[in-house]
């Protein structure tokens, strides 16, 4: 066992009584049985397939590792002209709920929806819909490492929205470190038959430098639901960010998923996405800008279960500096998943030399009525493309931007919400702008 | 639908089509005892009457192979293989040295003929040399003399390393090194026979070169060793075509192909694999564990392979390029189809080293029965590998709801001049495409024939002409034996 890995062991040891929902005994069995696979396995590397490029193991090793403090006094937060990702959607009218090193640091929304519970984690785990939730199976081997998150969650929230009706505005969690360490939260996400509900995500250092987070968001979708996530990532360049999402949809249930990466030295995004019941329609998409020697890992596992249902993936990555990008996907189609749609898509630019890509799109089927495609391309910006605009009077660095623009902006058609889609647009243009002053 | 019913009504009625070249030929055969041992390698390499620097390096890679371990990523499963229960070495018996196919044993000679390779024919009619290799030992070489004119060896390989131990020492081992995996060590260590070619600097050889495997003896392990090399400016085509006897017991084949292509080198090795894919009920058949590898050393060289897959019960096998050379080439261009109980896990690996490289790879995948068919497929790019440009194509099309169609690619890139594009397509055959042939009075079997064809046509197209004949008759056999 590496000493991360030893590490975690250890803190579980020590604070386990005082974890939330340590008075319930299912959690309890659940907690001991993930941190011993979690002790078995170690963290993963990369002589596993599913981790193939990326190695967490190392990275943690070299990490400071002891658990994130609870935040005292006043968090500072950064100066929105230099961190605009702070900022984002803040045009949008929404509910907010703010947590620090992974504790939850803002008073929960009071007025909502009559049918619609939001709770801190400790509280949630006491719901009858959360156990399933938090037993969620993943049938990869890249979901073994949830088990670290399952021993050692700390807080999070609890989303349950009954059936048939609409949760009123966006809900919009903030994840914010201010210290070096460790946090591990958990977020789980019910909604029943008809239910509808728009989650954002941003994660961003606040004075934090070197800092590790584990973040597993399960969530599960009764017939007909609809859920739209859209996250940002821009941690600080020296933090390892890790996040898994597990969902699993049931009959003509619809999940809607954007990732934009625009931090950390080492983030992995993990999806896992079952179909439960038919009709099912699942997008994961994603955008990434990296650059000096940013890793960034985006893995998406669809597990197409039950017939009649379709998934599409769709990942952009622009590389620059020494930076890093790597897509792992697999579209699984098992026996007798007819007629299943799964189209999967990664496109990634190389900016510079010293850039590098990998990809392995992957299709697993077992059923012989679908229609499956993926694609992969990797390549640099079309020199034609650029002449073409510098003969028409427009510098090197627009042409440039506005060719990087065009490519990551077929990743944000894809996002429902038009407010959202243009405050990506424009965090990804300010990327561009704040990256090329510094190379340049 | 009406047309889609009777395709699968033809399709059952057809299963059960027994494998044509499955028949055994009673020769008497030298072995070496049972098992794998230094005695048996010591025995091998008596047999073929090796000198000593041999000899060391099949025991180097013995030693190595004991410490080595069975690969398990591929997505095929079948029952251990104990590598102490199998005869290592195999030979027809030969009454003397032979100066001409009529001295051929005669056994051999009907063998041929009812695989359908009448060599007298071929050397009249195709002009096609044809080093047969029966089991394990060459047996029958020809045109000789004509090759010999222009200065192409093309022999046994147990002859190279008695007549031209400096091109064998040279090269061998230099693409596919002993060390390379748990499959080309034992090959390494055991090799009984294979071919042996090479064309001097700026000739192109006068005719296409061919080799069929056989597999006859029982609980033998084939063992093939080739090595083609094409000096600078110099053009080969490769013809390599299998068939087997049927069995109940499962045979092991470790092969390894080894090509080199010096500065303007071209090299075309063309495959036609059919042997004996097990029984409907998946028992027995051949395992086919082959490493075949290019390597394009020198400036503007090609290397293109060419594969017709449809024969083993196990098959692990990716032939691959390192593009070493500037401007070097790379082709791939496979069809593997996999029937009842075959497990194909097949690809191809293209290492891009030098500036202006290129690669092309078209795989069609056609699975049927409960069959289990995957690509998996590497590019990589090294960071000086300029200008790089590799384009990939891999198509799966099921037939039946019982098989299974994977495909795994690795991209990797490290160099940003390089345009990398990879895709993938997994259908069945399209109702409508059978509909339209059906109202136009085609018959289902003959119309899933006509889709399946037009949908291997950009590798079919590929093979030489001496070869497409039988390639194409190869997957109408093993069509019928799954759609019609």
């Amino acid at each position: 066992m590496t000493d991360a890995a030893r590490n975690f062991v250890e803190t579980y040891e020590r604070e386990r009584d005082a974890l939330p929902g340590a008075g319930l005994a299912w959690l309890a069995a659940r907690r001991a049985d993930a941190l011993r696979a979690f002790a078995d396995a170690g963290l993963p590397h990369r002589r596993l397939e599913d981790w193939r490029y990326t190695d967490l193991a190392r990275a943690l090793d070299k990490a400071t590792l002891s658990p994130a403090s609870q935040p005292s006094g006043v968090v500072e937060l950064p100066d929105a002209a230099e961190r605009p990702s702070i900022a984002v959607f803040h045009g949008i009218d929404r509910h907010v709920a703010i947590f620090v090193n992974g504790r939850l640091q803002s008073d929960l929304v009071a007025e909502l929806p009559h049918g619609v519970t939001l709770v801190q984690l400790a509280e949630a785990l006491g719901e009858p819909w959360a156990r399933p939730l938090v037993e969620t199976k993943v049938a990869t081997q890249a979901g073994n490492v949830i088990a670290l998150n399952t021993a050692l969650m700390r807080d999070g929230l609890g989303l349950h929205v009954a059936r048939g009706v609409k949760l009123d505005k966006p809900l919009h969690l903030i994840f914010l470190a201010n210290d070096d360490g460790a946090s591990h939260m958990r977020v789980l996400v019910r909604l029943e038959e008809g239910a509808e509900a728009t989650i954002f995500e941003t994660h961003v250092d606040a004075g934090a430098r070197s800092y590790f987070v584990d973040l597993v968001t399960d969530v599960s979708l009764a017939r007909g639901a609809m859920l739209d996530h859209v996250k940002i990532q821009d941690e600080s360049a020296e933090a390892i960010h890790l996040a898994s999402l597990t969902a699993e949809l049931g009959a003509a249930a619809k999940l809607s998923s954007f990732s934009l990466t625009l931090g950390a030295k080492l983030s992995r995004n993990q999806s896992f996405i079952t179909f439960k019941g038919e009709g099912g329609e699942a997008h994961v998409n994603g955008a990434t800008a990296l650059a000096g020697s940013q890793h960034g890992d985006h893995f998406c596992y669809v597990d197409h279960a039950v017939p009649h249902c379709s998934s599409s993936t769709l990942f952009k990555t622009v590389l620059d500096g020494a930076s890093t990008g790597v897509f792992q996907g697999n579209v699984m189609v098992r026996p007798d998943a007819q007629k299943t749609d799964g189209r999967q898509m990664s496109n990634a630019l190389l900016l510079s030399r010293d850039a590098s890509m990998n990809a392995k799109p992957e299709l697993e089927i077992y059923a012989d009525d679908v229609q499956c495609a993926h694609g992969s391309t990797i390549g640099e910006l079309n020199r034609d493309a650029i002449f073409f605009l510098r003969a028409r009077g427009i510098d090197e660095h627009t042409a440039r931007q506005l060719l990087i623009s065009a490519f990551l902006d077929e990743a944000f058609e894809t996002v429902s919400s038009g407010a959202a889609r243009d405050d990506l647009r424009a965090l990804a243009a300010g990327w561009f702008e704040r990256h090329q002053e510094k190379t340049s | 639908m009406a047309a889609v019913r009777e395709t699968v009504e033809s399709v059952d009625q057809v299963a059960g089509e027994k494998y044509k070249y499955g028949f055994t030929t009673d020769i008497e055969s030298e072995r070496a005892p049972i098992g794998l041992s230094e005695d048996t390698i010591r025995f091998i390499s008596a047999k073929k009457e090796e000198p000593e620097w041999m000899l060391e390096w099949r025991l180097e890679a013995y030693r190595r192979w004991l410490t080595m371990e069975e690969p398990k990523w591929a997505k095929v499963s079948y029952p251990p293989i104990d590598f102490q229960d199998a005869y290592y070495y195999a030979a027809p018996k030969q009454r003397a040295k032979l100066e001409s196919l009529d001295e051929v044993d005669p056994k051999l000679l009907e063998t041929y003929k009812k695989l359908g390779i009448p060599l007298v024919e071929q050397q009249i009619l195709a002009g096609v040399a044809v080093d047969a290799v029966f089991d394990s030992v060459s047996v029958a070489t020809t045109f000789k003399a004509k090759l010999a004119e222009v200065g192409v060896i093309f022999c046994p390989f147990s002859e190279a390393v008695r007549e031209h131990p400096e091109l064998v020492k040279k090269y061998l081992g230099s693409v596919v090194p002993s060390s390379d995996n748990f499959y080309a060590t034992l090959n390494s260590a055991v090799f009984s026979d294979g071919s042996f070619v090479y064309i001097p600097p700026g000739v192109r050889c006068p005719m296409e070169l061919s080799t069929y495997f056989r597999i006859n003896e029982k609980q033998t392990g084939q063992f093939e060793r080739t090595l083609i090399i094409a000096d600078k400016g110099a053009y080969v085509s490769y013809l390599e075509g299998c068939t087997a006897p049927q069995r109940d017991e499962n045979q092991l084949h470790a092969a390894v192909v080894e090509l080199i292509a010096l500065d303007d080198a071209e090299i075309k090795y063309s495959t036609v694999q059919n042997w004996f894919p097990g029984d409907e009920n998946g028992k027995g058949g051949i395992y086919n564990f082959v490493t075949k590898r290019g390597d394009c050393r020198g400036a503007r060289s090609k290397i293109s392979w060419t594969q017709v897959e449809t024969g083993s019960a196990v098959t692990w096998k990716y032939p691959s390029c390192i593009l070493r050379g500037e401007e070097s080439r790379g082709e791939f261009y496979s069809i593997a189809i996999s029937n009842n109980y075959q497990q194909v896990d097949s690809g191809t690996k293209m290492i891009h080293l030098g500036r202006n490289s290129s690669s092309r790879i078209i795989s069609k995948g056609i699975a049927a029965g409960f069959s289990s068919n995957a690509y998996r497929g590497l590019v990589s790019v090294h960071k000086k590998a300029e200008n790089v440009r590799n384009f990939t194509q891999c198509d799966s099309l099921l037939i039946g709801s019982k098989c299974s169609a994977h495909t795994v690619p690795y991209i990797e890139s490290k160099n940003p001049t390089a345009i990398l594009e990879h895709e993938a397509t997994t259908s069945k055959i399209s109702d409508e495409q059978l509909f339209y042939c059906r109202q136009r009075g085609v018959p289902a079997e003959e119309a899933v024939a006509l889709i399946v064809n037009g949908f291997c046509r950009d590798v079919l197209q590929q093979l030489p002409m001496e070869f497409a004949v039988e390639a194409q008759k190869l997957v109408g056999i093993s069509l019928e034996g799954s759609v019609g």
